[in-house]
């Protein structure tokens, strides 16, 4: 009894060390990315198209493919359900509105935050095993400019392209489902889609998009500095990199519906 | 006195760097006084002093976890300390802008015990960070310079390309202290340079050190396990043990030394079967 109350005595102490770290190194990040907006000499270009294209080129095809599929499967239960009633067409607003707003950028930020953020924690923890930030460091120059700075802003452009892409195979898959097991003709699945749709629904998605990636780069960067010397360390850093990433990603999307509610858009 | 002062005390003996290497000048060109690190409640050093000459090859031993890395990361500027004052060039690092500091950081090249290459690059890409960073050159003569370094540390032009994931365990140091020279430092530190290595690549290492050294006029700061390059290459040795140098100068200073710690290093058999020598170097 008194173990279980000191461990989740210990859990807070180390959540609030989290945030206060996070905190900390938000600071540095703003200022790194200031260092770079003031000195664009310091901007290092050819990182940031190689980075943009293993997240965004290479992580398209995985993330069109669940997309394409959970589109599929939200649409068939959709029609399923909405039968009873005899409301089946209301399915096109259903997912239109379902994908656009959350599913696709929800999708894509967990998606990414496996495959991008588990690399960058792995990268960065690499780097910090081998003594390689301290190289840096000693080199005068800064890792938070160099590493972190570059990847964050890969992040930033590549997760608005990577979540239009998937509404796209989301509503894809949805459209063919419908097609195929309710009976909506693709003609009028269009129509409805562009009467129930509207510019709103779109941009929820893609401007909730750059906040996910900022949140996903910042943990996956935290994670990967706070490896120490050994391989376990490496293995730990990396899950709690993909695990924080996902729920805080998650917590994001929840204070954006809050937010958009209220403000009613 | 100000900080003017001091910087012009300083100026006076980067002045005094520029002398023909050999001759190497007086004076402390690292000084440490009445440090103390420590990570949360253990304390790793305390009231720890340290001078380091211009021109010499300084050895650093102690006992492992006694916190022969952490000091050279502390003078770096890698571990923050507690107390106490690290003079560099004459300067006070605490003291320093970040311009200044950078400046500073130019003149030192450190060589990590892994190498610390960074592995994403190739060895020639490796050594042009530093250059790349401070010089702006264009890319053939960077390419060039980065060649220049590869032969004087020994390693044959066709390492130039490879990734540090491709070189042997000596080759990687080299190409560590080709980049550590990519600047024409005045001081470098060597991290445990000749751990990992067989006799003979030891030995050699110790060579390229003392020939550099030599040559350049560098100032090396060197921690070692290695007997070896105690002997053959340091000019003076300085021990690290409960928190404190314990004892530094040249190695008879060491070999007189009662210290049980210093007794036991240098009395023991791997030791003593050095000691001929020692001696010979000693009266020599």
């Amino acid at each position: 009894m008194v173990s279980v109350l000191a461990n989740i005595g210990e859990a807070v102490v180390r959540f609030g060390r989290d945030m206060v770290g996070g905190a900390m190194f938000l600071g540095e990040v703003v200022v790194g990315s200031a260092a770079v907006v003031l000195g664009p000499r310091k901007f290092r270009g050819p990182s940031l198209v190689n980075q943009v294209e293993l997240i965004a080129f290479n992580g398209a095809p995985i993330i069109m493919l669940i997309s394409f599929l959970v589109g599929c499967i939200v649409a068939q239960q959709g029609i399923f359900q909405l039968q009873q009633f005899g409301a089946t067409a209301f399915v096109v607003n259903l997912v239109g509105i379902l994908v656009l707003r959350e599913l696709s950028v929800l999708l894509t930020s967990i998606m990414i935050a496996g495959r991008s953020g588990s690399a960058f924690t792995a990268e960065i923890g690499s780097m910090k095993m081998r003594e390689e930030i301290d190289a840096l460091r000693v080199m005068g120059l800064d890792p938070i400019e160099v590493l972190v700075v570059p990847r964050i802003l890969a992040l930033i452009i590549s997760l608005p392209i990577l979540t239009f892409i998937s509404s796209m195979a989301g509503l894809t898959g949805a459209g063919l489902v419908a097609w195929l097991y309710g009976g909506i003709g693709v003609d009028t699945f269009l129509a409805r889609l562009q009467s129930v749709i509207t510019w709103k629904h779109f941009a929820v998605g893609l401007i909730k998009a750059p906040f996910m990636a900022f949140v996903i780069g910042l943990i996956a960067s935290i994670e990967g500095l706070a490896v120490k010397g050994s391989a376990e360390s490496l293995g730990r850093q990396v899950t709690a990199s993909v695990v924080k990433a996902i729920f805080m990603v998650i917590v994001v999307d929840g204070l954006f519906a809050i937010f958009f509610a209220s403000i009613e858009f | 006195m100000g900080e003017r002062d001091i910087g012009l005390e300083a100026a006076q003996r980067r002045d005094g760097g520029g002398e023909p290497a050999g001759q190497g000048g007086s004076g402390a060109i690292i000084r440490v006084r009445n440090l103390k690190v420590a990570f949360g409640e253990k304390v790793i050093m305390d009231g720890l002093d340290l001078d380091v000459m211009r021109g010499e090859i300084l050895g650093f031993v102690g006992g492992s976890g006694q916190g022969k890395s952490v000091l050279t990361r502390t003078i770096l500027g890698l571990v923050r300390k507690q107390r106490g004052m690290i003079e560099i060039f004459g300067e006070d690092v605490d003291r320093l802008s970040p311009p200044q500091r950078r400046r500073l950081e130019r003149r030192i090249g450190v060589m990590f015990q892994q190498g610390a290459l960074f592995s994403a690059l190739t060895v020639k890409q490796n050594i042009q960070v530093p250059m790349r960073e401070y010089l702006d050159l264009p890319p053939d003569l960077l390419d060039e310079l980065a060649m220049v370094k590869l032969d004087l540390v020994g390693l044959p032009q066709d390492a130039a390309d490879k990734a540090p994931s491709e070189l042997s365990g000596g080759m990687i140091k080299r190409a560590a202290l080709a980049r550590a020279l990519a600047l024409d430092p005045e001081i470098v530190f060597l991290d445990e340079p000749t751990s990992g290595l067989d006799p003979i690549g030891a030995a050699e290492f110790d060579d390229l050190i003392v020939t550099l050294k030599e040559t350049l006029g560098l100032t090396v700061f060197m921690v070692t396990h290695d007997l070896d390059s105690l002997y053959d290459a340091c000019d003076r040795i300085a021990a690290l043990a409960d928190r404190k140098v314990i004892a530094v100068g040249p190695l008879a200073t060491m070999l007189a030394s009662d210290h049980p710690w210093l007794k036991a290093y240098f009395g023991g058999e791997r030791a003593m079967a050095r000691q001929p020598a020692g001696k010979r170097e000693q009266s020599g």
